[in-house]
């Protein structure tokens, strides 16, 4: 699962996390203008609806991250939008946890921000299918990793935890890339112009 | 109902909103840093007490509980043979520990019992009145609106989410690990997120029909009284004295 | 006797406790006919549709779909194959990139190949004379191609009734004049919701209302 629950994490983990959150945090909101508040927030919810649905792979399933997407369409903003979604996950659903937020919220905004980096302008060029499985799949591998980082440097006990979740989510990296690529080549059909959004909500005013 | 324990429900739940955010903060990291069952134990009963004192549905409680035991599969299964102590059963490398058993056990409880802080305290909060009290405890406003703004939405898609799996259900859509199941739930997702954005675009157009400027209404003031500091002062009194108790 | 396609004996349900929809509703379509089903608005009638094939669980009553009781949802999916529903609201319907894309959805779901399934999306867009929405974007069509669009949805997958919610919602008189005549060149059993009663008159051949929660006879 790509949450961390509240009390496995060491305090210097936690701590850093945290910090790392609230810089992420910090420019993710400078750069969302208030007119493209209502974009992000149904693209945040529609992540969150999503996130709920059960694809089933192999005999057991799981449930899509998609926040290499996410950083495709929002930029920095997905570091609040991401935060907002994990916030509400966790005191509607209770799933995750709160003194984690921050560490939960750099694991999946974090991907997000560098897939966009990487990956974005790629995808308004070129193809859609192919650049939107490579940012699904790196954004879903960074976010595994630093997890399992988060994990691992919080005890010796808790690597073989690390462990299993690095193995459980390395196979699904395939299936986010494949559902990654369907929505990327879904909307470069339908409507083209929310992949070339982020430059706008990324840099607001500030460019 | 006693009248005592209706006085107590009505406290709790007209509590400030503010109060009710810090609580929920401050339970979560004193429940982090316990280090005995025994004060798990006592932190638990604690947030069973204020879901109670809140009338928190039992049912809804159960199943949102339930949805979050799952996150905590891996450590409840690695942690009894990752932790170093003495083996209650050893298959060659394989050792499970007592103390293993009991880290997991503190882990379970621990977050069962933050998470039922946390719906009793937070999670029956309506979205204004939360992102309300985040203002007020300074998130910037890009931030409260933000949330304001999903919750609100957050309802609307679901509905629509819904909608769409029950019109492919008619269609004899049945989810198989297959490719076409993938392809169809990735197509259901990219409509949901272009409907989102249309949405998205006559939101704002209706909100500048109505001479919106580009300065949301900031939420309205909160009334902060003497109860709700009462509250704030004799839980957290009582927090640190659980700490204290288990650090001893 | 010709054995009943569809039958719904003494069908209740209720949303929530305290508002009972459906108070013993009994329906039974025989092959070749055409029911118009009428009531006011809230009267329950997409309700039955979809307590029909399965997509609600009534608290009491029987639906008997082509001689077999269904009672669980693996009992529905056959049904669902044979009872085409046209829902409502477009848009509930349509959800791939394109209208030929959303056509063969439902062959695709039957076990088609992709290119099988192309086909018959091809061959059904080209009988209702809509071939060239094949390749337009679903969310960009008028009301009267998305309620076409998503007739051919229904008809890829060759039912053998038709369930119809209300079609002519939001259509303008040329639309529903094609409809009607789409619709009455068609060989399946048909179950209309409709409040249009020129359309009802041209179609009908049974009249039913739904009135406090059950199904009477009435003019078509």
């Amino acid at each position: 699962m790509a949450h961390l629950v509240d009390g496995v994490v060491a305090w210097p983990v936690l701590l850093g996390g945290t910090a790392l959150a609230a810089g992420g945090l910090a420019i993710g909101c400078r750069r969302l203008e208030l007119e493209r508040i209502p974009q992000a927030a149904l693209l945040s919810a529609a992540f969150f609806v999503v996130s709920l649905v059960h694809v089933p792979v192999g005999p057991w399933g799981m449930h899509p991250l998609l926040n290499g997407l996410l950083g495709i369409l929002l930029g920095w903003a997905a570091f609040p939008a991401i935060f907002v979604a994990l916030l509400l996950q966790a005191t509607c659903f209770g799933v995750g946890g709160i003194t984690v937020l921050g560490v939960n919220t750099v694991a999946l905004a974090a991907p997000a921000v560098i897939v966009h980096a990487l990956f974005a302008r790629r995808l308004e060029r070129g193809s859609r299918a192919v650049w939107g499985a490579a940012a699904g799949a790196s954004a879903v591998v960074m976010t595994a990793l630093l997890l399992a980082l988060a994990l691992a440097l919080s005890g010796r006990e808790f690597r073989p935890a690390a462990a299993l979740m690095l193995a459980a989510y390395l196979p699904l990296a395939a299936i986010e890339a494949a559902l990654t690529a369907t929505v990327a080549a879904y909307l470069g059909r339908v409507k083209p112009a929310l992949l070339a959004g982020p430059a706008v909500l990324a840099q607001g005013r500030d460019a | 109902m006693s009248a005592t324990a209706e006085t107590g429900a009505q406290g709790l739940r007209e509590l400030d909103p503010r109060a009710r955010v810090l609580l929920a903060l401050a339970f979560a990291v004193a429940a982090v840093a316990l280090r005995r069952i025994d004060s798990v134990l006592v932190a638990l009963a604690a947030a069973g007490v204020a879901a109670l004192l809140v009338r928190l549905p039992p049912a809804r409680a159960l199943r949102r509980l339930a949805a979050a035991q799952l996150t905590m599969a891996p450590l409840l299964l690695t942690l009894p043979f990752a932790v170093p102590g003495a083996p209650i059963v050893a298959l060659g490398p394989v050792r499970l520990s007592a103390d293993g058993l009991l880290r997991a056990a503190m882990l379970w409880l621990r977050v069962n019992a933050i998470l039922l802080a946390v719906l009793a305290l937070v999670g029956t909060l309506d979205a204004g009145r939360l992102a309300a009290a985040l203002h007020r405890l300074g998130a910037p406003a890009a931030l409260t609106h933000l949330l304001s703004f999903t919750v609100r939405y957050l309802g609307l898609l679901e509905q629509e989410y819904a909608r769409l799996r029950t019109a492919m259900r008619a269609r004899a859509f049945r989810p198989r690990s297959d490719r076409h199941t993938w392809r169809s739930l990735g197509q259901l997702a990219g409509m949901l997120i272009v409907r989102s954005a249309a949405r998205a675009e006559r939101v704002m157009e209706a909100m500048r029909c109505r001479g919106f400027t580009g300065r949301l209404p900031v939420p309205e003031p909160l009334g902060w009284r003497a109860r709700d500091a009462a509250w704030v002062a004799v839980a957290c009194l009582g927090l640190v004295a659980l700490v204290a108790v288990d650090r001893r | 006797m010709t054995e009943a396609l569809l039958e719904l004996h003494e069908i209740h349900f209720a949303y929530e406790a305290s508002r009972p929809v459906l108070c013993g509703a009994s329906l039974r379509l025989l092959p070749g006919e055409r029911v118009v089903l009428c009531g006011g608005n809230g009267a329950g009638k997409t309700t039955l549709l979809h307590v029909a094939v399965g997509l609600l669980v009534p608290q009491a009553g029987d639906v008997i779909a082509f001689g077999e009781p269904r009672r669980r949802e693996r009992d529905f999916w056959s049904v669902r194959v044979r009872v085409g529903l046209l829902f409502q609201d477009p848009d509930d319907q349509l959800f791939c990139p394109t209208v030929a894309e959303d056509v063969a959805f439902g062959p695709l779901n039957l076990g088609r190949s992709p290119a099988q399934a192309r086909a018959l999306a091809a061959e059904t867009l080209e009988r209702l004379g809509i071939a060239e929405l094949a390749d337009r974007s679903t969310g960009h069509l008028s009301g009267g191609e998305k309620r076409l669009a998503t007739l051919a949805t229904v008809l890829a997958m060759q039912p053998e009734v038709l369930l119809l919610d209300e079609p002519t919602l939001g259509l303008d008189d040329a639309a529903q004049e094609r409809l009607v005549a789409i619709l009455d060149r068609l060989p399946q059993a048909i179950c209309l919701v409709s409040h249009d009663r020129l359309f009802r008159a041209r179609l009908a051949t049974r009249g039913l209302e739904l009135v406090r929660g059950k199904v009477v006879e009435s003019a078509p």
